[in-house]
């Protein structure tokens, strides 16, 4: 088969690929967020609790190299009710992104992977300026950072947004409910943190809305 | 030591981790006895896990060792196991390296130690992302070495590996190693199984007495390390090690299957473990992490009507020569595809010349083509996987060399530079 032919299959691979509903499709998330902002963990607690809710192979895929407080850091999660995942890589087309500090959306690699179709969940606690990032996206905005202050629900350098991107995250895609969260976060961290998380959590699942 | 809260009380289930706490559970599952430790990016957290086991009481009798550098590390397990315990250890890269002397040491007091190795590139310049040449450079050193493509196969290859090294007509120490952070840091499901399951697959521990060649024991003294003139036993002794080498191709196949019989995994024949290598034109032969996404480019390809498999290598050392001769003889072209480097060497990859050592001597065998790529964590995508096979079907069908074969082996994802 000449090179095009092989290249044009592809595409219509992918556009199948695009319609499928979430029970066939290995469904890709990608989280940006700065050094300490905890989105490494983030990666690791959604795949725990896509798991519960019989997404049956998970995998959390950090990007870890040598970065300090601060510094841009990505992870990934990549979940599936019934196809094995078999992939390592970046993702690069993601279904949902997670973006854990709005300073990340300036930064070409990142906004270069804000595709057609993706769900982009921001933290910030006004309506951001989105003239600049494609038309066929769906964005969200929950006041993670807000969240935390109030419950003070924060590590020795800032808010651990994780969980409030998290809460964010159950409410929009609809994998995952407050219940879940709760029995994942009871499994990782213990009961002493429990109810504290727990209101982080709900505050975002319930204050999470489209703009 | 720790007071004992409970027996190792490990129930069967399916959690969520990071290969390199994969790595611990399956230590925690063997009862090893002895735990020598000295942190290194990327395989700290495998000592972190099992000093956290150690300290929650959940392996009682398990004696954990922090020691000041690697090199302690290994004389430390090589007295452990001289004493006659079951031993476990992590390192990787530069560790390694510094450990080198005890690393022969082991292999040559013939010990049954097993290594877990998160691998990475080695420096200069300062690399901690994966490339198996830390591994693939102890190639001499009469150590066995495995790849894990999956977090599950950290598990079950230590488990395995445990059974094959302790059996008395073996004797030999072993790495399992896997990629620095692909494997190590990533998170998947993993079964942890039922202690009982596992104490009836692997061999009982060692009893009071030790091994069966080595001992410390007052009331039978026995000396070991020492000098041994030139007209004495030394070059007996190397035939034994080049013998066991021999003989453990077969029991790592036996082990294998038991393996599957009991816990329901399939691991190939132990040695390899063929894809979709039944009417093909185009194979490759890759190991660890990479080999695992490259099954889904073969689906992928396959999907489209080429002609395409592959060969996860499990083993370096022993070498399958014989499945890899008979491999050969399936495909026309065989990719055979290294995240490491042998310079120097024919082919510049130390998998891809040891592929060409195996067929010198196969008349009408596949033609090989060396492919090095991924080095120091360079990142290998799914998409770049199917561009090699495509490279590969085409450099069969019209004999066209695929751009970047540098002196004979394609150097795949290179930067472009002006």
């Amino acid at each position: 088969m000449p090179l095009l032919d092989i290249l044009h299959s592809i595409e219509i691979n992918k556009s199948k690929l695009n319609k499928l509903s979430d029970n066939e499709k290995i469904v890709e998330i990608s989280m940006h967020c700065r050094g300490g902002q905890t989105c490494i963990t983030a990666s690791q607690l959604l795949a725990e609790m896509a798991y519960e809710e019989d997404f049956r192979d998970t995998i959390a895929i950090p990007i870890i190299g040598a970065e300090r407080r601060g510094a841009p850091v990505q992870a990934f999660t990549k979940i599936s009710k019934s196809k094995a995942i078999k992939t390592y890589d970046s993702v690069i087309n993601p279904d949902y992104m997670l973006m854990f500090d709005t300073s990340l959306l300036d930064i070409p690699t990142i906004k270069a992977t804000i595709k057609e179709g993706v769900n982009l969940i921001i933290n910030s606690p006004n309506p951001i300026d989105i003239s600049s990032l494609p038309n066929n996206i769906k964005i969200f905005i929950v006041d993670a950072t807000g969240i935390c202050i109030k419950h003070n629900f924060m590590h020795a350098s800032g808010p651990i947004l994780n969980i409030p991107m998290l809460g964010a995250f159950g409410k929009i895609s609809g994998y995952f409910n407050l219940e879940t969260m709760e029995k994942v976060i009871k499994k990782e961290f213990g009961e002493s943190r429990l109810e504290k998380n727990m209101s982080v959590a709900k505050d975002a699942y319930e204050s999470v809305r489209e703009i | 030591m720790v007071e004992a809260q409970e027996d190792f009380v490990q129930k069967r289930e399916t959690i969520i981790i990071k290969g390199n706490e994969a790595a611990a559970y399956a230590a925690k599952s063997a009862r090893v006895q002895v735990i020598s430790a000295y942190p290194i990016t990327p395989q700290t957290t495998v000592v972190e896990k099992l000093s956290e086991f150690v300290d929650n009481g959940e392996m009682p009798g398990t004696q954990y060792i922090k020691v000041e550098s690697e090199h302690s590390v290994f004389a430390s397990v090589i007295g452990a196991s001289k004493a006659g315990t079951r031993t476990f250890t992590a390192t990787s890269g530069q560790g390694i390296f510094y450990a080198h002397e005890m690393i022969h040491w082991a292999a040559g007091a013939r010990l049954p130690i097993v290594v877990a190795i998160a691998s990475r590139g080695p420096a200069p310049p300062w690399n901690i992302w994966a490339d198996f040449t830390d591994v693939l450079s102890q190639r001499d050193t009469g150590w066995m070495s495995a790849f894990c493509a999956t977090h599950q196969e950290i598990y079950d290859e230590i488990l395995m590996s445990y059974k094959v090294c302790e059996d008395h007509d073996i004797l030999l120490p072993k790495f399992v190693a896997y990629g620095g952070f692909i494997l190590s840091h990533t998170s998947k499901p993993v079964i942890i199984e039922d202690q009982d399951l596992v104490d009836s697959f692997l061999p009982s521990l060692p009893s009071e007495e030790g091994w069966p060649h080595i001992w410390m024991d007052p009331k039978r003294p026995m000396m070991f390390g020492n000098l041994i003139m030139p007209s004495s036993f030394y070059l007996e002794f190397r035939l034994k090690i080049q013998n066991a080498f021999i003989r453990v191709k077969e029991k790592i196949k036996k082990v294998t299957k038991e393996f599957e019989k009991i816990f329901g995994r399939n691991y190939g024949n132990g040695l390899v473990q063929e894809y979709k290598m039944n009417n093909v034109d185009v194979g490759v032969i890759i190991y660890g992490d990479l080999a695992l996404q490259m099954e889904q480019a073969v689906d992928e390809l396959r999907d489209q009507g080429y002609k395409v498999g592959m060969v996860k290598l499990r083993h370096f050392r022993p070498f399958p020569t014989e499945d890899i001769i008979e491999v050969a003889k399936k495909v026309k072209l065989l990719g055979v595809i290294d995240r490491a480097t042998a310079f120097g060497s024919q082919t510049g990859g130390p998998v891809s010349c040891e592929v060409k050592t195996a067929l010198h001597e196969t008349q009408e065998t596949a033609k090989v083509l060396p492919i090095i790529n991924g080095l120091g964590g360079r990142e290998v995508t799914l998409e770049q996987q199917k561009n090699q096979l495509k490279a590969l079907i085409k450099f069969n069908e019209t004999g066209e060399i695929p751009k970047d074969t540098i002196h004979g082996t394609l150097w795949d994802g290179l930067l472009e530079v002006e």
